[in-house]
């Protein structure tokens, strides 16, 4: 992989509006700073190549590379990813009832982790009022406060990298695909850091369509209800259409339509519905309420699903095949739509020292825009 | 600062030019003397004020210009001598009341001295007072020595009293600023009495009310009074010509530009050739003088800093004096002979007389500058303007600009002047966008914080000192609160008028001379204008940042945030070190990802050194004055902060 310093950074993500925030620059040095959901180099640094460009999820990302990493073979672009089982799955017994956006499988996987220690510490995504803040948990009781959907962009990696710099090195992330992305960059060591040992021992991804600008979202919805007031959100699976809006004085509806225009451009780019560098990916369950679909692509992954389904903090049932197979169109979609703007940006295999936001095998360019989606 | 009263009549002084014009006042028998500090002028308010200190004389640093202005005045109208001083750009500020100051007239003597800044050294303007003399038709004197600066001082004082107007004293920095040699005259006994008459009638320059109106009939008066003082200008001897009776070139000249010119002429050898008509009189010229030494050449040279006054007055008078002095070829600024911007020095003129005369002269050899320039390079580090260490500014515009840059919506600052204008340079992070005069930079957030309906979202953020929130920026401010404009108002109040040498103004309890005076609370006055006041020490990074988070994120008008820390050069917070500053050598990341010199590179307080050789950050003991703030911005903890025992 090509790394290049903050300058770089600052040409390539910031200038062509490809930063998502997902926190991967934040707290590594002094330059990059987040706030209220936007990352901003706070001043010029000249070092040729940094950590910032090597972690960075929209910059110079080659799938291929990631993949013989994580899974020992050049990039497929199978639709899912690399996957071992597809299963559905909720919260166990042994998880007291949190404010979760569906199965709260995520919460229950963690919880499990730092219980039987296979992690020392999570990183998740809290919220403070509205906004969508890092957090480093410990404490597997405290991980369901952390529960629930937060629909916006959130610098939580800044809590993984706080978490390596207070000596950590057994750490839980939780993330949606672009922070995967960013995470699997930098398990490969991309610095050539002298006695290199990888700090993260479980990664939990989530499925992801696109994401929300906090601070678009923040002025919209302030626009519409006191915010103040505001307890969760999510966005039910189709037909529904709409954003639901949990306050003190009941449910808010607002047509998608009306919040799309709040996605940031960067996520139109991104080929990645279901954080296929994860050990574990978890997203809603299409038609079945209150259940999550789990994808378990790991050993790693494999066995932390056993455990916690062991020590009943998980779970488990049947996938229909249905139920994957629209899973796999949606996540075809997606690959083919962004990859058809990563052609039109210039920004997908670049040659002539011209940089790129991503590398992929053209052959497999082809195959996923040749690929046709699957009918019942 | 030179006692002035300590050396009697005879003696032989080394004075700076401001010193002379000191004692000049002091023996002309000044009473009352006001000034706002700007420099190259300040020393002359701060000499008075020692002075005061022995007799009946009160002296005061005032508010502004204009109230320095209307303070002396008040002196004058109650039959006083009374001396005002200012800056160039001063004289702007005041101007409004010295235009109807002059066509009311004065009664006991009074002067204006205003010292520009050729060349802008100690200035954002290259501006000149001079204009205003014609402007508002008073007479105008330029020095050109020393001792020339102590009489002129006296006469002026003289002269103000027989045309019962104030008379304007010109200085430039290099007179100002610069020493020579003067001999000292008597002081007056100390006898005058304060009344003001005003049941006279209204013409009645001594016993009415003083005002500019009846306005013709009052004017026709103050130019009557004029054409007086042009007469004794020709017979001044503040005027004077050197060189042969029949001069091939005429060279015109005033203030420091008499002394290059001397020198010009001196280094050249043409002193057979070039007569130098030197005026200490420049508004309303001489005529009949000027039509003596006119007549003896065809070629004529003006010499002076920094626009054209005296060449256009010059070529005025000639063109009305045509038929009888002939048509002269006129030298100077206008056909480029000599510079139109900066300061002139002996090296210009002479270059003028070169292109003149055709005289061969080989000053400092052709490739000299080259030269000098090639061994700069390598042998002389570039030094930028810097705050100096320890200096609150450099601590409030880190956190200034990390909550701008953080807040990510292309926020600005507009500033003013002060030592913070620097912070258009890298030493404060390069945060200010606009700066211009006095107090402006709240004047111009306050209408930009209006441009919302027009899509304009920036965060609109204004800089001003405690001493400059006095002088101008209050009616700013009660602008931006009443037109509800939506603007952060930083003070950055360091307690005191620190860049001009910390006299104090009406937030200090504490006047010119050294009395204890009521100080106004710049908090208080903010929240009762309306504004929402929040009050930080700039060296806690943490807490002021996230003060203008909270501000910046505010809907409402206007919020003041005072960062209030004492300039590092003053004297309580001199030579004090609150920490004994060290770095961890095992701890610091130097050059390495992670931190890049943030300190060294970034930050750049003098009291930190960059080890080229073991790349890592040390601490300069000498200039270190330990105020602790580069231990929290390092990023690995590696800058360690000791409390001092």
């Amino acid at each position: 992989m090509h790394i290049y310093g903050a300058k770089q950074l600052q040409e390539d993500v910031f200038g062509q509006d490809l930063c998502i925030g997902c926190g991967a620059c934040i707290d590594l040095c002094p330059y990059f700073k987040s706030h209220n959901g936007k990352t901003t180099l706070v001043f010029p640094c000249d070092l040729s190549e940094g950590r910032c460009y090597a972690y960075c999820p929209k910059a110079e990302v080659d799938l291929d590379e990631l993949s013989r990493q994580a899974w020992d073979g050049p990039y497929t672009g199978r639709s899912l990813g690399n996957f071992r089982e597809i299963i559905a799955t909720r919260a166990g017994k042994k998880m007291s009832n949190g404010n979760f956006q569906a199965g709260g499988t995520v919460s229950s996987l963690v919880a499990s982790a730092l219980k039987h220690h296979r992690i020392d510490a999570a990183i998740l995504t809290d919220r403070d009022g509205l906004k969508p803040v890092p957090r480093r948990v410990t404490d597997w009781r405290e991980v369901v406060r952390c529960a629930g959907s937060k629909l916006m962009v959130s610098p939580t990696l800044a809590a993984m990298n706080h978490g390596l710099r207070d000596g950590f090195s057994c750490l839980g992330v939780v993330g949606t695909p672009c922070q995967m992305t960013a995470v699997a960059k930098m398990r490969g060591n991309p610095m050539s850091k002298e006695n290199f040992a990888d700090p993260i021992a479980l990664t939990i991804g989530l499925f992801c369509n696109w994401s929300l600008d906090a601070r678009q979202l923040a002025s919209f919805l302030s626009e519409k209800t006191d915010v103040s007031g505001i307890r969760g959100m999510d966005i039910p699976p189709p037909p529904a259409n709409v954003m639901v809006i949990e306050t003190g004085n009941g449910q808010l509806e607002i047509p998608l339509s009306e919040i799309k225009p709040l996605i940031p451009p960067t996520c139109f780019i991104c080929l990645d519905m279901t954080s296929e560098w994860a050990d574990v990916s978890v997203g809603m369950f299409e038609g079945r309420p209150g259940w999550n679909t789990l994808i378990i692509r790991s050993e790693k992954g494999a066995e932390l699903v056993q455990q916690a389904r062991d020590a009943g903090f998980l779970e488990t049932g049947g996938m229909p095949v249905d139920t994957h197979m629209h899973l796999s169109n949606a996540a075809l979609e997606k690959k083919q739509r962004s990859l058809r703007t990563l052609i039109r940006r210039e920004l997908i295999n670049n040659n002539n020292d011209k940089r790129s936001a991503l590398r992929v095998a053209p052959g497999i360019v082809q195959k996923i825009l040749g690929s046709k989606t699957e009918r019942p | 600062m030179t006692d002035l009263l300590a050396h009697q009549e005879g003696a032989r002084c080394l004075l700076m030019g401001n010193e002379a014009m000191a004692r000049g006042a002091l023996e002309a028998g000044v009473n009352v003397a006001a000034g706002y500090p700007g420099t190259p002028s300040s020393e002359i308010i701060e000499n008075l004020a020692n002075a005061a200190q022995n007799g009946r004389l009160y002296v005061e640093w005032s508010t502004n210009e204009k109230v320095a202005l209307e303070v002396a005045a008040a002196a004058s109208f109650a039959g006083l001598r009374s001396l005002c001083v200012m800056k160039q750009n001063g004289v702007n500020v005041a101007s409004d009341f010295l235009l109807h100051l002059a066509g009311s007239g004065t009664r006991g003597g009074m002067v204006l001295v205003a010292c520009d800044d050729p060349g802008a050294l100690s200035s954002v303007n290259e501006g000149e007072s001079r204009h205003f003399a014609r402007l508002v038709e008073i007479p105008l004197l330029e020095p050109g020595g020393f001792q020339e600066a102590l009489d002129m001082m006296k006469w002026a004082f003289a002269l103000s009293e027989k045309i019962r107007n104030i008379v304007m004293v010109r200085s430039v920095t290099r007179l100002s600023h610069a020493s020579g040699n003067v001999v000292l005259g008597p002081l007056p006994g100390v006898d005058a009495q304060a009344v003001f008459r005003y049941n006279g009638n209204i013409l009645d320059p001594m016993e009415g009310p003083v005002i500019s109106m009846p306005v013709t009939a009052k004017h026709g008066l103050q130019q009557k009074k004029l054409r007086q003082a042009v007469a004794l200008f020709d017979a001044s001897p503040f005027n004077t010509y050197t060189g042969p009776d029949a001069p091939e070139i005429l060279c015109i000249t005033a203030s420091a530009g008499y002394l290059y010119s001397k020198e010009a002429i001196d280094l050249l050898g043409l002193e057979d050739r070039v007569g130098l008509l030197k005026l200490g009189t420049t508004w309303p010229l001489p005529s009949r003088l000027l039509a003596k030494y006119l007549a003896l050449t065809h070629q004529i040279l003006i010499v002076e800093e920094v626009t054209s006054f005296l060449e256009d007055n010059v070529k005025i008078l000639a063109a009305g004096m045509g038929p009888e002095i002939g048509v002269k070829t006129i030298f100077g600024k206008t056909d480029g002979t000599i510079p139109s911007v900066g300061e002139l020095n002996p090296d210009i003129v002479i270059h003028a007389l070169l292109k003149i005369t055709g005289v061969d002269y080989q000053g400092v050899p052709a490739d000299y500058t080259q030269r000098a320039e090639t061994i700069a390079d390598t042998g002389a580090p570039a030094r930028d303007l810097t705050f100096c260490p320890g200096c609150p500014h450099r601590a409030s515009f880190w956190s200034i600009h990390m909550a701008l840059q953080m807040d990510n919506r292309q926020g600005f600052v507009c500033g003013d002047i002060g030592c913070y204008s620097l912070a258009i340079f890298p030493t404060g992070f390069s945060t200010l966008k606009t700066v211009h005069s006095m107090g402006s930079g709240t004047g111009i957030a306050s209408g930009f914080g209006k441009l919302g309906p027009f899509g304009m979202n920036q965060p609109v953020l204004a800089v001003c000192g405690d001493s400059t929130f006095f002088h101008a920026v209050l009616p700013a401010l009660v602008n931006a609160v009443h037109q509800r404009s939506e603007i952060t108002l930083v003070v950055l109040d360091n307690s005191g008028t620190a860049m001009t040498g910390f006299q104090p103004h009406p937030g200090l309890s504490v006047d010119a001379s050294g009395n204890a005076v009521p100080g106004l609370d710049i908090a208080r006055i903010c929240e009762a204008i309306g504004a929402g006041v929040r009050v930080c020490d700039p060296f806690d990074l943490e807490t002021t940042r996230q003060t203008l988070f909270d501000l910046l994120e505010s809907r409402g008008g206007v919020n003041v945030l005072i960062l209030k820390k004492r300039c590092a050069l003053s004297p309580e917070r001199k030579a004090r070190k609150d920490f004994k500053m060290s770095v961890d050598q095992a701890v610091c990341l130097g050059s390495n990802c992670g931190c890049n010199r943030l300190c060294t590179r970034i930050f750049r307080c003098p009291g930190l050194i960059w080890n080229k050789e073991k790349k890592m950050t040390e601490i300069d003991e000498v200039i270190c004055v330990g105020c602790g703030v580069c231990a929290s911005i390092c990023p690995s903890g590696a800058v360690v902060k000791k409390e001092k025992a």
